[in-house]
């Protein structure tokens, strides 16, 4: 199963990420804050929106993989779903991680109640839903209709969890000040959309992968369904 | 052409009716979460007001779980689950009469559990609180159309119970947090303009949740 176009792939994450962990720790130029924690903190950054939007795009696919498998009864699009749901809970826990790790020192607290925090909490809180539904039926095509109708339910539910904590949260007061966001600055903005790109490819090979796998654990069981048959 | 959501609707109905087991199971158990409240949580009048709607709501929410999960478990005890993904219908049509069934039915606790809440928590009545009727009808719609094929889902599952909770809350999480605002604006007596807008947008996400629902619902049957 080890295809050329993995192999490739592989060495162009190897070299992508040695660039941009370059690019993100050298290269870019320190930002004016008081505080110097902040200065290295906001680093993180770097990793904590590619991983945000490769979260949204792995749930998107989760949508588009379980649309595609009711419509064509497809065990490649089930496995597609799931292949994508993992690695789109994977990198949204580590949105969650990141996140506080640089609101500590920047807002002075791990956590608060902000729209993003909260609707990225709910996010994950969906999916590893999804996830544990799985683990919870057996396999066959009873557990792909339903994990596809929670697939499809899930993504559209997402933009009403935003807009919803957002419409809740201007009722209350702010806990703590976002950091002032003004336009990034054209080597931040290099360096972050290189890292959004190396992530990307990233979900490309880990989705590729995850695949093959669930291909192989298919076959596998299928071999010893017909073992055991004889 | 709606024959066979309206015979589930009766006979779910006529069930709940002789057995009362539903709305008798919510109804004491909301009450015990009013009572470990209270244990847990000693606050002063004033904060108490401030905190009403969102127990309100807890309190619906954590008992109308009991209604959904038993609304497909007594499907399931006997086969019927699957004589009903048998019966020559649209799926569409089975959701319909459940989705009518549970919401009636908690509609129901809802109007039986409200006048203890009055009186636990000394609110004050008034003519504005009427206004809670469609706030309490358009929540729970919401919780109830997601919840109804979400508990279809559970039902194959062997952790029904906990596996809907899981698979509901994150889900029904706007509709919850829109309810609780509005029925905070009707309690305190603060009703602002942005009050209708915001029960229309309540409205607005039921029919969505709804819409989507009934079209998936034949994927839940079938095997």
């Amino acid at each position: 199963m080890r295809s050329k176009i993995d192999k490739i792939l592989l060495i162009i994450l190897l070299i992508a990420f040695s660039v941009s962990i370059y690019l993100i720790f050298q290269w870019v130029p320190q930002i004016k804050a008081s505080n110097p924690a902040e200065q290295i903190a906001q680093r993180i950054f770097y990793f904590h929106v590619p991983s945000a939007w490769l979260g949204f795009l792995a749930f998107f696919v989760v949508f588009c993989a379980s649309i595609a498998y009711l419509a064509t009864r497809d065990r490649k699009y089930e496995l597609i779903s799931v292949a994508s749901a993992e690695i789109g809970v994977l990198f949204i826990s580590l949105v969650l991680i990141t996140g506080p790790i640089w609101a500590k020192p920047v807002w002075g607290i791990w956590w608060t109640w902000d729209v993003r925090l909260t609707s990225s909490l709910i996010l994950w809180l969906i999916y590893v839903a999804f996830l544990m539904l799985r683990r919870y039926l057996p396999d066959g095509s009873k557990r792909a209709n339903l994990s596809a109708v929670v697939g499809i339910i899930g993504f559209i539910d997402v933009p009403i969890v935003y807009y919803s904590i957002r419409w809740w949260e201007t009722q209350h007061p702010k806990a703590v000040m976002a950091s002032s966001e003004g336009s990034l600055a054209a080597p931040m903005f290099f360096a972050f959309m290189f890292s959004l790109a190396t992530f990307t490819l990233l979900y490309v090979y880990l989705i590729r992968k995850r695949y093959q796998l669930l291909t192989l654990e298919d076959t596998l069981n299928k071999q010893f369904k017909e073992m055991e048959i004889l | 052409m709606m024959r066979t959501a309206i015979s589930i609707l009766q006979k779910d109905l006529r069930m709940e009716f002789r057995s009362k087991e539903s709305i008798l199971a919510m109804w004491i158990f909301s009450l015990l979460i009013f009572v470990i409240f209270n244990f847990t949580f000693e606050v002063s009048r004033l904060v108490m007001l401030e905190i009403a709607p969102g127990l309100l709501w807890v309190a619906f929410v954590f008992s109308g779980m009991f209604g959904l999960n038993q609304s497909f478990a007594l499907e399931k005890e006997n086969g019927n689950l699957r004589a009903m993904a048998l019966m020559p219908v649209d799926g569409g049509e089975i959701y319909v009469g459940k989705f009518f069934s549970v919401t009636l039915i908690m509609l129901m606790f809802e109007a039986l559990i409200f006048p203890i809440f009055i009186i636990f928590y000394d609110l004050q009545l008034s003519l504005g609180m009427f206004r809670l009727i469609p706030v309490l009808l358009a929540g729970t719609i919401g919780f109830t159309s997601l919840g109804t094929i979400l508990s279809a889902v559970a039902v194959h599952t062997r952790n029904q119970q906990i596996l809907l909770s899981l698979l509901l809350w994150p889900l029904v999480s706007p509709i919850i947090i829109w309810s609780v605002t509005l029925t905070g604006m009707i309690l305190s007596g603060e009703v602002t303009e942005a009050f209708y807008p915001l029960l229309l947008r309540v409205g607005a996400f039921d029919v969505i949740f709804f819409t989507l629902s009934y079209m998936l619902f034949d994927f839940i049957l079938e095997d």
